[in-house]
């Protein structure tokens, strides 16, 4: 059994009159790799502050039970919190200090060869994202919480930046939470898949087990009524479904092929079914 | 080595594809006996995988008998005479299961197969 590393506890987060976290709980363990997808505004950015303890639930509580303390938890937004006056060079040193660093792990950053006399303010997004990722690596967190920066930083780098982060799970057993749209890149990292809509979670399952229970098929007409799926669409002259969840039985009783889908494939059926839901209550 | 492609879009689960492919470089040659896997880090960093998933796939080659593991020294192939006939005629029949499935599919008859292997396989013999 894996440690938890994370116990979210009946967590609920308003803001204004809506509720954007819905009464969540759950566990992560140590060293997992988990990603989070879910449609805009479903509440997954909110929940990973929840995690970081940027932000406080209005009911439940956030447990890190082994102690991990604040020094080892990296959250990373699009909302840098660096100093815009700072040089990299300050930015760098600074940080050191503060989580009493002894050496500095450029890594990625010292690939990008920036030059580090530059002011924080005059970099450009990408270049921010990266050194804001660089200087979390550092600090080999416990718990490294991304929050959809990585398709920023250009297709080299971010090589290189996931490289890193497979070499920090290996090396510090880090849990890695990832909230991302695109995945084609990362798509075979995350062992735990968990879709949000409206505040909860409507799926979490290890990787393997949803590729194995999601499966398309592409027919002429309306499929059998048996088939449950969580979202359909047309395709040319045919229409797409998107049949969860799929058993293996399935493939004997009727006549149609269930292909297997990437990950993208199936975030996508996901959120996809969700407006569908929205539109027609 | 290691010049592969893993697909989260197969029906194997990525750990299997793995195994299938590191069992490929043994029945080809270029894994021998006693040869040192890569270590999992970097064969995780090499193929974008989660660390885990190599060591569950390193884990499952060892209970299967192909490698070895020593303390803190990384995996290796098997010294003992790995059975390297019935894991070939095992990988065989898989391939050829899957091969069959796809060509049922398409609506070819017994004989239409019998005619092909007939052709191909005569075709490369005759080539070599």
């Amino acid at each position: 059994m894996i440690k938890t590393i994370v116990d979210v506890q009946g967590v609920r987060v308003k803001i204004g009159k809506k509720t954007i976290v819905d009464d969540v709980s759950l566990r992560l363990g140590r060293g997992e790799a988990i990603l989070i997808a879910g449609p805009n505004g479903s509440g997954k950015s909110t929940f990973l502050k929840c995690l970081a303890g940027v932000i406080l639930p209005d009911r439940g509580k956030v447990i890190y039970p082994n102690g991990t303390t604040a020094k080892k938890i990296r959250f990373i937004s699009d909302q840098l919190s660096l100093f815009e006056n700072f040089s990299v060079r300050q930015a760098m040193n600074f940080h050191k200090r503060i989580f009493g660093l002894k050496q500095m792990e450029y890594g990625v950053f010292a690939e990008a060869g920036m030059d580090e006399s530059r002011k924080i303010r005059h970099l450009s997004t990408g270049e921010r994202t990266l050194l804001n990722l660089s200087l979390a690596l550092s600090q080999q967190p416990d718990v490294l919480l991304i929050d959809e920066v990585i398709h920023v930083i250009d297709p080299y780098l971010r090589e290189k930046f996931l490289e890193a982060v497979i070499d920090l799970m290996d090396r510090c057993l880090t849990t890695v939470i990832l909230v991302n749209h695109t995945f084609s890149e990362v798509e075979k990292i995350p062992e735990r898949v968990l879709v949000m809509a409206d505040g909860r979670f409507i799926v979490d399952e290890q990787a393997e087990e949803l590729g194995m229970r999601l499966k398309k098929v592409v027919s002429e007409s309306e499929i059998s009524p048996e088939i449950p799926f969580i979202f359909s669409q047309p395709a040319g002259p045919f229409i797409e479904y998107f049949v969860y969840p799929f058993g293996p039985e399935m493939s004997d009783r009727f006549p149609y092929e269930f292909q297997a889908v990437d990950l993208n494939q199936i975030i996508k059926a996901f959120i996809g079914g969700q407006y569908v839901q929205k539109r027609n209550p | 080595m290691f010049l592969f492609n893993i697909d989260f879009a197969s029906p194997l689960p990525l750990y299997r594809q793995l195994i299938h492919l590191i069992k490929l470089e043994i029945i080809s040659g270029r894994l021998n006996s006693g040869d040192q896997l890569p270590p999992i880090r970097e064969l995780a960093k090499l193929l974008k995988l989660n660390p885990n998933t190599v060591a569950k796939a390193y884990y499952t080659l060892e209970s299967e008998g192909f490698t070895e593991s020593r303390r803190g020294s990384g995996n290796w192939v098997s010294r003992k005479e790995v059975q390297l006939d019935s894991l070939r005629r095992s990988m065989v029949e898989d391939e050829w299961r899957i091969f069959l499935e796809k060509v049922l599919k398409l609506g070819a008859t017994a004989r239409d197969i019998r005619a092909l292997m007939e052709r191909d396989l005569t075709d490369d013999q005759d080539h070599s």
